[in-house]
């Protein structure tokens, strides 16, 4: 079992980030994601609370000898699920992955609230990566391990490519807000 | 906007997504304003629901159909199936306990 957790900051108030959720990709960071479907939106009208479930289809290259053991393609799918809810102001994302899903399983959570800093939000994140069955034992190892590496990486991108989007998002309509006031 | 599984469905998502980003960024400032207010909430979660409905809607059946297909074609739809056999997640997962909200 690998565990990976993180947490860090977007200087932009939650509601701007959330809305900046929707426009995350495509960005030219994160070109391994290829593909965005959403399977399931509800909106409850009771809570308010939004819940969306995604495909995302992404290429990845995995190591000849992942390849050759576990039959896996450059395509990998992930399934995403995020729950926004107004009245706490918390915006969670988990996400599976779906490929190689028989062999190990990659959990993502994140979480984006306000931080008690105005303007600011907190973006949190863990991971639990885990072989699923009774694998030769360093063969689970090395196959966490790579999945453990590829989402670090994919972390680091996806908050480099996250932090550009959301500038672009707000200065632009800023940038309109003025010429029109 | 990224694109779909199958590039057929590319133009039935990017209307979709276009219809829910209007919609959602109308609707969370005045949720979240609205959400001191019990009764204000309540009568806003529903007129909006309801609104969604009635802008997304039509666009969504098509697009829906199209996701579905391309699931099919591209073997997706059993291992989706597991996977929210295994993992539902209808709720939302459990908040961690407060006082790790500030930073």
């Amino acid at each position: 079992m690998h565990f990976v957790n993180q947490s860090h900051n977007y200087d932009h108030p939650w509601s701007h980030v959330v809305i900046g959720m929707w426009h995350k990709y495509p960005n030219p960071k994160c070109t391994h994601v290829v593909s965005i479907d959403v399977l399931d939106r509800s909106v409850d009208p009771k809570t308010g609370i939004i819940r969306t479930e995604r495909v995302l289809g992404c290429k990845q290259k995995a190591p000849k000898w992942i390849v050759k053991l576990f039959g896996s393609s450059e395509d990998a799918y992930v399934r995403e699920i995020s729950f926004i809810d107004p009245r706490t102001q918390n915006a969670t994302i988990t996400s599976e992955n779906l490929s190689l899903s028989q062999f190990a399983t990659c959990l993502e959570q994140i979480r984006y609230s306000p931080s008690s800093t105005p303007g600011r939000t907190i973006f949190s994140q863990t991971a639990e990566i885990q072989a699923r069955m009774a694998l030769w034992r360093s063969a689970a190892d090395g196959l966490e391990k790579w999945m453990a590496q590829r989402f670090e990486q994919n972390a680091q991108l996806g908050k480099m490519a996250f932090t550009d989007v959301l500038r672009r998002l707000w200065e632009e309509r800023e940038r309109v807000q003025a010429v029109v006031a | 906007m990224a694109e779909s599984l199958l590039s057929e469905c590319t133009p039935l998502k990017k209307e979709y997504d276009s219809c829910f980003n209007a919609w959602f960024e109308g609707y969370l400032e005045p949720a979240v304003s609205a959400s001191s207010s019990p009764q204000k909430y309540s009568e806003y979660s529903q007129r909006k629901a309801e609104e969604f409905q009635q802008k997304c809607g039509k666009i969504w059946e098509g697009y829906r159909a199209c996701v579905q297909k391309a699931l099919k074609e591209k073997g997706l739809d059993t291992m989706l199936q597991q996977s929210r056999e295994e993992n539902p997640l209808s709720r939302p997962p459990p908040l961690p306990p407060s006082g790790s909200s500030s930073s």
